[in-house]
């Protein structure tokens, strides 16, 4: 009886962590299209790319939420006749040559390691940690009404020599550095 | 009247397959499970994508089921790839409205015919604010003016409306929704100019006021140029200018709690009949809370006033004052009901300054109405079938109770599709010039002159399907069939003179017609939306009635219409935007059918200017496309402008 009680149990947390991941992997479904419809409104200097036909790339550093998606999503595509790859970092003195850099996992160390591993690089970061915009991050992910959302922090990605369409910028919560306005506390989500 | 409970969030995904989510909520769209494959997420836009929810189709309001309502909706991306640059115009972007400009200020606007400048069937809201006049309770266009930059969306529902909006939904409603001040942070500067459009500057700022509120100001104005005469090629000297302010404060005091403020004020000069420029000045205030208790329950809470003047300078002058009150509460009884109820207090203040021979008696008149509805959603097979059934008491002040039930059926075989059926009432109550008006040719000798006038019906049976096969494609067909009775007539005067003419409710008939409405997001740069009207009216004098207007019930309307619009990206920085649309000959007068093109394109040419140019109505040099009683009719001619936008 009690072995009976055990594996059912057992099925009753399979099926609640399987219905977890479904919805998860909706989230990050969403996010990847997100992910590839910002490398089309982000200008990089040309000497961010070797060649004229070289690829561009999208990083995933540490725990890789996407699955595959990422790369169905950009199979075929070209973006600006350059194709596009992905590819995954496990720690931050990994990060090799990339465009976009999407920083996994919800802890500050991590992804403010991350973000100084792009130090000096023509790299978009990404991530959904909630400070990661104080960090120096460039676009931080928000959940908002079921819904998402993203932050910019324009000031950052015009440090790196990145430029952010306009079009971009009118969907996106701009992030005001504190340090500069102290009356627009940001980080806010629900 | 009934404005729904909405968060005003942009909600941009797949229009016209959108849901309204009928009972109190936004318009919520639904991706069916399967269309979360990467090829379809890849070509929706950061809009659409910003649209879709994260997690649980199952909760509510995002259910398809649960538009089963011909609702068209118009983005704040067609608006702005349109070109168009005024509200009645960014309105001809619903393929189930009929639009028509008659002059440099007045448009002729329906939904299901009846179209006039003087159209009296549809109300039109704007935030939740019901912007008809009592005079004869339809829309003054020239006073209707939004910033288009700041809009949301525009929900465009054909068909009555009557058991959630009241009185005067009869043919359809027009929500415009305006962005929530969260969603428009920052300085926007736009200029233009053209032939038409002498000059245009929008200008607003927005900002956060903490972590929790946050505000826009904005300021607009515009020149609207001569439109032609019908014979020669003089100009009908009826341009003309106005300028309005406004702002909007948003406190969200919590995820369950958000506070709107919002108001603003004008100040217009039409001229529609190239004498002597009206003056238009007026402001609104409204305040409206709205609480989140649960998925399935929320309430709101409105109140509103509005203030209009307007001095037609030859003596008559109309003051009106509305204040209003309402409500709405849902909730759910048990497993399968779910419960809408609300109501209304309105108070009307009307003041006229009579004209010796153009008189309403009484010169001021407060209007009152109080109504208050229900609504049932049963739940009959989850998630498959739903039956609504509704019902709203009003009183006014002229014919005191009337009542708007209804009955719709929604049916979701598959997640793909959506059937529904639906069976209403609605009514059209009398306004001051039906029972208040006294038209004179000579001190004590009335040429017109109100009646009794009742309250005119409808009965409407509509059918719908919606379907969306696909996240990038959606497609809704909806016929209906509309039986009216009572509808105005105007009676001649006792013989031998045959004076004074009367109002009566000697018309009655039914139309009948389809709307077709789809969308296709065909690459992730370009998107095609369009929508096909077909309308039949057939109306007849009544016996007991000598219409002299012969059942024309004063309207004119094209039996078909057609709508297309295209918009794509060329590159990152120019993007290219078309706008087709044909209507059919108006019979009675005849004004002949037209093609109208609009041609926009836009170079974005630093990250924060934008540089575009629109020509409008290519086509053709001039057409005609509405002829009023008074003034005369009037050409459009074809039109270029320039625009500046700066985005900060």
């Amino acid at each position: 009886m009690s072995l009976i009680k055990h594996i059912a149990f057992s099925l009753l947390l399979l099926a609640a962590a399987q219905n977890q991941q479904v919805q998860v992997q909706r989230e990050y479904q969403l996010k990847a299209a997100f992910l590839f419809n910002f490398c089309q409104f982000v200008n990089w200097p040309a000497d961010a790319f070797t060649s004229g036909e070289a690829p561009l790339v999208i990083g995933v550093l540490g725990p890789n939420p996407f699955g595959s998606y990422l790369e169905e999503t950009v199979s075929g595509e070209k973006i600006s006749g350059r194709p596009v790859e992905i590819r995954y970092f496990k720690e931050p003195d990994e990060v090799g040559d990339c465009h976009l850099l999407f920083i996994g996992g919800n802890n500050a160390k991590e992804s403010s390691e991350g973000i100084a591993a792009t130090k000096g690089k023509n790299i978009l970061t990404i991530s959904d940690q909630p400070n990661f915009l104080k960090q120096d991050g460039m676009i931080r992910f928000m959940n908002q009404q079921n819904k998402i959302r993203f932050e910019i922090n324009v000031e950052a990605a015009r440090s790196a020599g990145l430029e952010i369409s306009s079009k971009l910028l009118r969907l996106a919560d701009i992030y005001t550095n504190p340090k500069t306005d102290r009356n627009v506390p940001k980080g806010h989500s629900n | 009247m009934k404005s729904r409970i909405s968060n005003y969030s942009p909600l941009l995904l797949l229009p016209t397959a959108v849901c309204l989510f009928f009972l109190a909520s936004p318009v919520h769209a639904q991706v069916p499970d399967s269309a979360y494959s990467a090829s379809s997420l890849k070509r929706l836009s950061l809009e659409e994508l910003m649209n879709i929810e994260v997690t649980s189709v199952s909760k509510k309001p995002e259910r398809l089921n649960e538009a089963p309502s011909a609702i068209q909706v118009i983005t704040s991306d067609d608006i702005r790839q349109s070109g168009v640059t005024t509200l009645p115009e960014a309105l001809r972007l619903a393929a189930n409205l009929q639009v028509a400009k008659v002059n440099a200020s007045q448009w002729a606007i329906s939904a299901r015919g009846f179209n006039n400048v003087l159209a009296d069937k549809l109300l039109v809201m704007i935030d939740g604010r019901t912007v008809y006049t009592p005079l004869y309770a339809g829309v003054y266009w020239d006073v209707q003016n939004v910033m288009l930059e700041d809009v949301d969306r525009i929900e465009v529902v054909s068909g009555p409306g009557g058991t959630l909006w009241g009185a005067n939904a009869v043919n359809g409603v027009i929500n415009i929704i305006t962005k929530s001040s969260k969603a428009t942070k920052g300085l926007f500067l736009q200029a233009a100019s053209g032939n038409q459009l002498p000059w245009m500057a929008n200008a607003r700022f927005g900002g956060n006021i903490g972590d929790k509120v946050s505000y826009r100001i904005y300021g607009m104005g515009y020149k609207l140029a001569d439109t032609r005469l019908v014979e020669g090629d003089g100009k009908a000297n009826d341009s003309w200018s106005m300028a309005q302010g406004g702002i909007r404060v948003d406190y969200q005091s919590s995820s369950k709690d958000q506070l709107t403020v919002q108001g603003d004020f004008y100040d217009g000069f039409p001229n529609p009949d190239g004498a002597t420029a009206v003056v238009v000045m007026g402001g609104n205030m409204l305040a409206r809370w709205s609480h989140k208790v649960s998925d399935k329950s929320e309430w709101r809470i409105q109140t509103y006033y509005d203030h209009t003047w307007r001095d037609l300078r030859n003596g008559f002058t109309e003051k009106l004052q509305t204040l209003d009150l309402d409500w709405q509460y849902r909730f759910p009884v048990g497993k399968n009901h779910e419960f809408t109820w609300g109501g209304d207090l309105r108070r009307i203040g009307d003041k006229k300054h009579n004209l010796e021979l153009f008189a309403f008696d009484p010169e001021q008149r407060n209007l009152h109405i109080y109504a208050t509805f229900l609504q049932d959603k049963i739940s009959v097979i989850r998630d498959q079938l739903d039956i609504t059934l509704g019902a709203k008491v009003e009183h006014n002040s002229y014919t005191h109770y009337e009542y708007s039930p209804s009955a719709r059926v929604a049916w979701t075989p598959a997640g793909k599709h959506l059937l529904w059926a639906a069976v209403s009432r609605a009514v059209r109550t009398p306004s001051r010039i039906d029972r208040d008006f006294t038209l004179s040719v000579a001190p004590g000798v009335p040429l017109i002159q109100s009646s009794d006038m009742v309250a005119a019906t409808l009965v409407a049976y509509e059918i719908g399907w919606r379907t969306q096969p696909t996240a990038t494609l959606s497609l809704s067909v909806s016929p209906f069939y509309h039986v009216y009775d009572k509808l105005r007539s105007v009676e001649p005067g006792p013989p031998p003179t045959g004076f004074p003419l009367t109002f009566g409710n000697g018309v009655k008939g039914h139309t009948y017609g389809l709307e077709i409405a789809g969308n296709w997001q065909a690459m992730r740069w370009w998107r095609l939306r369009g929508g096909y009207t077909f309308l039949k009216k057939k109306l007849k004098v009544k016996e007991e009635s000598d219409d002299m207007n012969n059942a024309s019930a004063e309207s004119n309307d094209a039996e078909n219409q057609i709508l297309l619009q295209s918009y794509f990206d060329i590159g990152k920085q120019v993007e290219a935007g078309i706008v087709f649309r044909h209507i059919s000959k108006l019979p009675q007068p005849v004004v002949s059918a037209y093609s109208g093109l609009d041609l926009r394109i836009a170079w974005q040419m630093s990250s924060f200017l934008e540089l575009s140019v629109t020509g409008q109505n290519l086509l053709d040099d001039r057409h005609i496309e509405f002829i009023p009683t008074s003034p005369s009719a009037r050409a459009i001619v074809r039109s270029v402008y320039g625009q500046l936008t700066c985005r900060l």
